[in-house]
């Protein structure tokens, strides 16, 4: 053996014995719903969620039973009115330059909210936050417009994520942010890899690195997590059966107060009557559309309420199917011999093609005639939603003052049906301002009647969640994704 | 050769017997089924989402619960007439400009022609796409701009066809004789590449086909809920591993039709004597 063969043999045995680490790397992927103009601003309205949430830290996060714990602010009390909330921060929380995380970054963070350039759909949630005061590096003051009781749960909103002081115009460029993952390369068309923020102020994460693929078609993400490309997918009911009894998969399904919908903009015609929307709405048998599309007891049938079901503050009541009201309605409206109206869908979500199918086949006897456009999914919600007289939409789970001032109040940038009521915009002006929940209650229960009679959203159920792991995938509850601790997500060796 | 010869001709060859058959059968399948329907095609039941192949629902059931046997046999329908009518229209228009240039030649054929190979280096389902996406137009739209994307190929065989017959003896004396050049083209050549034109015609149907359904498979075609093989496969391929009649079923149908049209056009062109490869009669 010359003196090269040895050396060469030396280091073979080297790279053989040694423990080479395998990097934990979790497989995911994006639905490209904006067709690549997908935000790392977590406040834009193409915001890339599923990013953003890995890289930017809230001030509070939901514990197991959905109430607001402590992330980065540890603690927080109002005066006796609600008008001014101060929280405590957490010390020793760095950005991934190095920058210490202070009030400073809290006051700018929810101040750029209301940045009218930004067009944020946070704006209607939160826009009644006057100022915020740095009362020293750990705590801020924050000073709202009027009274609010529930000012931690609007926190949760998973886009009010804190970035540097000024970082704003540049956080697409350079995001940065306190989270457990930093961004290493961004493309929202192709691959996203994320990798391991070491200096997380909770310990460093237990994955090495996360990796987004953009796949537009719900249909070929379930191809890919079948063909273990994949470790984390959202799927329908009927797709549980492609993974049950399979050991290379957990299935998860848990109640979740997400929901598909149908929007018909207000300020359209002939949708801009209010009896012809309601028709649209009130000829429906929710319970039997809901079976078709999630079985009997996967979701909870709605009277077009928005508001999860274990949200102390949803309205219950009865909807039946109504046939002849409709038809009764339309005929009010000039329609005697029925209506017909173009609805636009898309696979972007899985289901979302065939809920519009049943719609269309419930309505039919009540000579609403239904004509189904499919659009691509790749640009759905840049393209087709909020653009479109009559559109499928789809929204997760948010609290009940959340989600009615965000996607009905006058102006707000995401009212997806362009609804302007200022009766409806006051009775929420007062609830939020009333801090009896009692009062509060009776209050949101009105503002979600005024949506059932006049609105021009039809929401027949909300549906449970239901997402399926690969089998080497820990830490992930059966919870929605703004839910997951995700510096404790593991990988199976 | 007379028709009856020439049908004889083809059925003698086996390929062409069992292509026949599988066009004939489809067809007559496409225009009976809605008098034969076992079950109503759109009627949707939660009871019977992705039920197994049965006695009362024997291709099975799909994700609405919707009946898969009579949605199969629809299935085709508005598919064949889309290509049908999209065939005509690529037929005359890309046979009347192939014919012409071969007649006018010179530097209007050369500069036509580079227009033609422009054209044709974009895919025609792109250009079809593209109208679909960006205009948002339906599927009675679809017909022109099918019809002129799988016309072009249909310029250079229709014009390779005539070449052949331009400089002959017969086209030289009608055109000393003074006749117009349409009458040429009708009474003189025409007749002579109307059999590769014809074979031409049944390939472009059965490209068609193929083109319409991958369109409806892509939400850009036939709209849901009518029964369509694209839109089928398309719907049946999420569960594909634990119902694959879902997809099964509709795909058989689409291939066979497919594969039945080139059988028979094969054998049509062999019977009468016309090279597919060139377009036109063989020396």
């Amino acid at each position: 053996m010359t003196i090269t063969q040895r050396l060469l043999a030396g280091v073979m045995i080297c790279l053989i014995g040694s423990p080479v680490m395998a990097e934990k790397l979790l497989l995911r992927a994006n639905d490209l719903s904006f067709g690549g103009a997908e935000s790392l601003d977590p406040l834009s309205p193409n915001r890339f969620y599923e990013v953003n949430d890995l890289i930017y830290s809230r001030l509070v996060r939901q514990d197991d039973a959905g109430q607001p714990s402590p992330e980065l602010a540890t603690s927080w009390t109002s005066n006796a009115d609600a008008t001014e909330w101060t929280l405590t921060l957490q010390t020793g929380v760095t950005f991934h330059d190095g920058s210490a995380f202070d009030a400073a970054d809290v006051a700018y963070s929810l101040g750029r909210i209301e940045d009218p350039a930004l067009e944020s759909p946070v704006s209607a949630v939160l826009g009644f936050i006057d100022r915020v005061e740095v009362v020293d590096p750990l705590t801020v003051k924050i000073v709202l417009e009027a009274p609010h009781a529930g000012l931690p749960i609007l926190l949760l909103d998973y886009r009010v994520r804190m970035i540097p002081d000024g970082a704003g115009p540049t956080i697409q460029e350079n995001p940065i942010g306190t989270g457990p993952f930093k961004v290493e390369s961004f493309d929202a068309e192709g691959t996203t890899r994320l990798v391991v923020n070491e200096t997380y102020w909770e310990g460093r994460p237990l994955l090495d690195a996360i990796q987004f693929t953009a796949i537009p078609d719900s249909e070929a993400r379930n191809q890919a997590m079948l063909a273990g490309q994949l470790d984390l997918n959202t799927i329908t009911r009927d797709q549980m059966a492609l993974y049950a009894d399979n050991p290379a998969f957990q299935v998860q399904s848990f109640p979740s107060g997400g929901w598909f919908g149908i929007v018909f903009r207000t300020d359209t015609p002939p949708f801009d009557n209010p009896a012809v929307r309601r028709a649209l709405r009130i000829a429906v048998d929710r319970q039997a559309m809901m079976t078709l599309m999630v079985g009997e007891t996967g979701g909870t049938v709605g009277c077009d309420t928005p508001v999860r079901v274990d949200d102390p503050f949803r309205a219950m009541r009865d909807c039946p199917q109504d046939i002849e009201g409709a038809k009764a309605l339309l005929a009010e409206a000039g329609y005697p011999d029925g209506i017909d109206i173009e609805l636009v869908t898309s696979d972007v979500e899985p289901g979302m093609v065939r809920f519009a199918e049943v719609y269309q086949a419930q309505v039919a006897p009540a000579g609403i005639r239904v004509s189904l456009k499919v659009a691509p999914a790749d640009g759905y919600w840049d393209d087709v939603w909020m653009t479109a007289p009559a559109s499928v939409t789809s929204w997760g789970e948010r609290p009940a003052d959340q989600i009615l001032n965000e996607a009905w109040r006058t102006g707000s940038s995401w009212n997806e049906s362009y609804y302007a009521n200022s009766v409806y915009d006051q009775t929420l002006d007062q609830a939020r301002a009333t801090l009896d929940p009692a009062a509060a209650k009776s209050l949101y229960v009105e503002a979600q009647e005024i949506l059932f009679q006049d609105g021009g959203t039809f929401i027949p159920y909300q549906e449970d969640g239901r997402q399926v792991l690969s089998a080497r995938v820990r830490g992930i509850a059966p919870v929605g994704e703004d839910h997951v601790r995700w510096h404790l997500v593991d990988l199976a060796e | 050769m007379s028709s009856a010869t020439i049908l004889r001709a083809v059925l003698s060859q086996p390929s062409g017997a069992i292509g026949v058959t599988l066009v004939v059968g489809h067809v007559l399948l496409a225009v009976l089924s809605p008098l034969v329907l076992p079950h109503d095609p759109v009627a949707q039941s939660a009871e019977l989402i992705l039920q197994a192949p049965s006695l009362s629902h024997p291709f099975g059931t799909d994700r609405l619960g919707r009946d898969i046997l009579s949605r199969t046999m629809l299935g085709g329908r508005e598919a064949m007439l889309i290509a049908t009518l999209a065939t005509l229209v690529a037929m005359v228009w890309g046979a009347t400009v192939g014919l012409f240039l071969a007649l006018i030649g010179g530097r209007t054929d050369a500069y036509a022609m580079r227009i033609v190979d422009a054209l044709s280096s974009i895919p025609g389902i792109l250009i079809v796409m593209i109208f679909v996406a960006a205009l948002g137009v339906g599927v009675t739209a679809l017909i022109p701009i099918l019809g002129f994307s799988y016309g072009l190929s249909v310029v250079y065989i229709a014009r390779a066809a005539a070449l052949d017959f331009v400089a002959r003896d017969f086209v030289l004396a009608a055109q000393a004789r003074g006749e117009a050049r349409a009458t040429i083209l009708i009474r003189e050549i025409l007749p002579n590449v109307r059999d590769s034109l014809a074979v031409q015609g049944a390939m472009q149907w059965s490209w068609l086909l193929l083109g319409i359904a991958s369109l409806s498979f892509l939400g850009l075609g036939v709209a849901p809920p009518a029964p369509d093989w694209g839109l089928m496969i398309a719907d049946g391929r999420g569960v594909m591993q634990t119902a694959p009649w879902a997809v099964l079923w509709p795909m058989a149908m689409l291939s066979s039709l497919i594969v039945g049209v080139n059988l028979a056009a094969d054998a049509f062109s062999k019977a009468l004597g016309v090279d597919r490869q060139m377009g036109v009669r063989a020396a």
